[in-house]
């Protein structure tokens, strides 16, 4: 009897959420495969051609697609890298018997409740005259110029205004890992004569695993899907120097009209993404120490 | 704090399907058109020119004050116009009213666009700028528009700027007193769009020549006029602060506030400088690619009816666009508040301010080049040609005669 009481509840809550996602996420994914294998331009009343999969095998030949591979691959190792870093380090900060430590973790967050759109305006402005007028007064114009217009910065201007924007947010994270160490633990470990350095790398780390598994996916996935930013940051500019993932498949969908070829490229990115992101979650889970 | 394993896994799939959802938003609008058999209560209207949103919607104002329709006006950032009208149309929620660019645009949405051949303001349309597709008359033109160099009187003559020598020693002339020479700006159709029309343009048939260059019966490096316009940019690019630090906004206000001596712009570009209260004399000169002595005249934008509507709303849709084109309140919106010039034999046009006059005279002599950008490869110009605009301007060691050789790899793999 309780036990049914207890189905009716689960369900009470479940059956709403899950004929959202059914609607939203489930139904366009499979109406997004379906129509990967058509050569189609996306307006409802034109004709859409069965072409198999030729949409998989040209992809393979497009030099776009493939530097935009290469883009993101390369901007999500180094976000991911800069962004549980940073985080990290600012959760050491904000845990540290700091005076100003409640004030800095509203202060680290707070990039985090901008949205991505408005960040990457603000930032824009940021490079183009604060970069520039601190190239100018200081003399140092070789680092501080306008990153946005240089094919191989503007990647890095992506990376830094990510990683401005995500640190906060992995850092709540971490925070709440390393609260959940028990102080009794390094209390030992500093009894035993382990210095600072020593007790961060035997008891922090491996007891911060189940954080590291769930900031590393987050930053993983985050950074492989990113749009906002890129649009309104870079564009994908200078010369598509800066067009990942997210965005080559837009501008093949809406820019050149070819909706099934788009498609297909997704159904392509939505593997690689399942892929990296289940293996690193494996990963560390396997890493994991149970206490 | 162990989280739980089938949990994260589950977040991995969802968060990595929401990538593939997100994309895969359009598609199901075939029955969207003809759902509702009742009367229209209203229409809505969406259309691509930025530059009049505001004055639309004051017309959509009057205009229901007038008659009781409701018209709802979407706005529009402009440059990602035909991307949101496609959304609109797949989705169901399509408007009634929207602007089609072009020939080529409307062959794309054929079965969205309504006839308008039989409708009485379609007689009234100047001669030739109907936007027609296989004899029908299917958009009706916002106005004739007009670009070139727009320049500061005060600081620069006309004759000063007739040919590639004078032009440049102009240009450097300015670069050595600190003032911008040429302004162009970021986005796509500023940066390279409208000034790539020029060796389109002065080619004896535009049209056939582009047909040639899509079957690659000739090359764009061995053409005369894209061999000078190679010329002309590096030395834009050689004496100009570099346009991709400016925003068109920035650009026409730079211009306003008489530290850049010329823009590259449109008569479309008088009214922010009417914001700006400019206290100098603007003028519109021609391009001198070639020695070219006229400006480039054309239909920015065309007016379509949705024809997927039910039968009430494309009627009133088409009595809105007969108010605004035959009625004298819904004229004055046109010639005054949107500013345009009129391409309907019936709209006087009105006191015009110095650039779209300059444009008017142009095209009532007929000393006008047409605006070729109509005829290329859609998106042409903010998918292919803007990227390689981009890398010609922030790299220095690319030629002019390089950018013209990716230029025309940008049109192949455009026109496929």
């Amino acid at each position: 009897m309780a036990n049914r009481k207890k189905i009716g509840w689960y369900l009470l809550f479940t059956v709403p959420l899950l004929i959202i996602f059914t609607i939203i996420v489930v139904i366009p994914f499979v109406i997004g495969i379906y129509y990967a294998f058509f050569d189609w331009d996306g307006i409802g009343a034109n004709p859409m051609v069965f072409t198999g999969l030729e949409n998989f095998r040209i992809l393979l030949e497009d030099e776009r697609f493939l530097s935009s591979t290469w883009l993101t691959v390369l901007f999500t190792v180094l976000s991911v890298v800069s962004v549980n870093i940073a985080g990290l380090a600012f959760a050491l900060l904000v845990t540290s018997k700091l005076k100003m430590a409640n004030l800095a973790r509203t202060m680290l967050f707070m990039p985090y409740l901008i949205g991505g759109l408005i960040l990457g305006y603000i930032w824009q402005f940021v490079f183009l005259d604060v970069f520039t007028l601190i190239g100018e007064v200081t003399g140092l114009e070789s680092v501080f110029f306008n990153w946005l217009n240089n094919e191989q910065f503007a990647l890095f201007a992506l990376v830094f205004v990510f990683t401005w924007q995500m640190a906060g947010y992995v850092m709540i994270v971490y925070i709440a890992g390393i609260q959940g160490i028990p102080g009794e633990l390094i209390e030992a470990a500093k009894i035993d004569g382990a210095g600072s350095w020593q007790r961060f790398l035997r008891i922090t780390v491996p007891l911060l695993m189940p954080a590291f598994t769930i900031s590393l996916f987050l930053t993983l996935s985050y950074g492989f899907k990113i749009y906002d930013v890129n649009l309104s940051l870079t564009g994908g500019g200078p010369a598509n120097a800066t067009e990942l993932f997210a965005m080559n498949i837009y501008n093949e969908i809406f820019g050149y009209g070819n909706y099934g070829y788009g498609q297909a490229k997704a159904i392509v990115f939505f593997i690689i993404i399942a892929a990296i992101t289940l293996t690193q979650v494996y990963l560390t889970k396997k890493r994991e120490v149970e206490m | 704090m162990a989280f739980n394993k089938r949990l994260v896994m589950g977040m991995a799939i969802a968060a990595s399907a929401s990538v593939l959802a997100a994309c895969g938003g359009g598609g199901d609008g075939e029955e969207s058109g003809g759902s509702s058999g009742e009367a229209a209560d209203g229409i809505t209207i969406f259309q691509s020119k930025v530059e009049i949103s505001e004055q639309l919607e004051a017309a959509a104002e009057a205009y229901t004050e007038e008659t009781g329709v409701d018209v709802e006006v979407i706005g529009t950032t402009g440059d990602d116009y035909a991307q949101q009208l496609q959304i609109r149309l797949n989705n169901g929620t399509g408007p009634s009213i929207f602007s089609v660019q072009n020939t080529e645009v409307a062959e794309r949405l054929e079965s969205y666009i309504y006839d308008l051949s039989n409708e009485d303001m379609v007689e009234n349309i100047a001669p030739d700028m109907e936007l027609t597709l296989d004899d029908k008359v299917v958009g009706i033109p916002y106005g004739v528009e007009g670009f070139g160099i727009v320049y500061n009187k005060e600081m620069v003559n006309p004759e000063d700027i007739q040919d590639y020598d004078s032009f440049v020693s102009t240009l450097e002339k300015f670069n050595a007193e600190g003032i911008n020479g040429f302004g162009l700006s970021s986005e796509a159709y500023f940066l390279i769009g409208h000034i790539s029309n020029y060796p389109f343009s002065l080619q004896e048939n535009p049209e056939e020549f582009m047909d040639q260059l899509t079957n690659g019966e000739v090359t764009l490096a061995e053409t005369e006029e894209f061999q000078r316009f190679g010329e002309f940019m590096e030395a834009i690019r050689a004496n100009t602060p570099t346009p991709l630090n400016t925003t068109y906004d920035t650009q026409v206000g730079d211009f306003a506030a008489g530290q850049t001596a010329m823009i590259h712009q449109g008569n479309w570009a008088s009214g922010m400088l009417e914001d700006f209260e400019v206290d100098f004399e603007v003028g519109m000169a021609p391009f001198p690619l070639e020695g070219n002595d006229q400006l480039a005249v054309g239909v920015g934008s065309n007016w379509a009816v949705n024809g997927e509507k039910d039968q009430a709303e494309i009627d009133a849709a088409i009595e809105f666009l007969d108010w605004l084109h035959t009625s004298e309140t819904g004229q004055k919106f046109i010639v005054e508040d949107f500013g345009f010039i009129p391409a309907m034999t019936n709209i006087e046009a009105g006191d015009l301010d110095p650039l779209s006059q300059a444009v008017l005279e142009a095209s009532n002599s007929g000393n006008t080049i047409p605006w070729s950008h109509n005829d290329y490869p859609a998106n042409v110009v903010p998918n292919d040609f803007t990227p390689v605009a981009e890398s010609f301007f922030v790299d220095d060691s690319m030629t002019g005669e390089e950018l013209v050789e990716n230029l025309e790899a940008a049109w192949q793999n455009a026109a496929q």
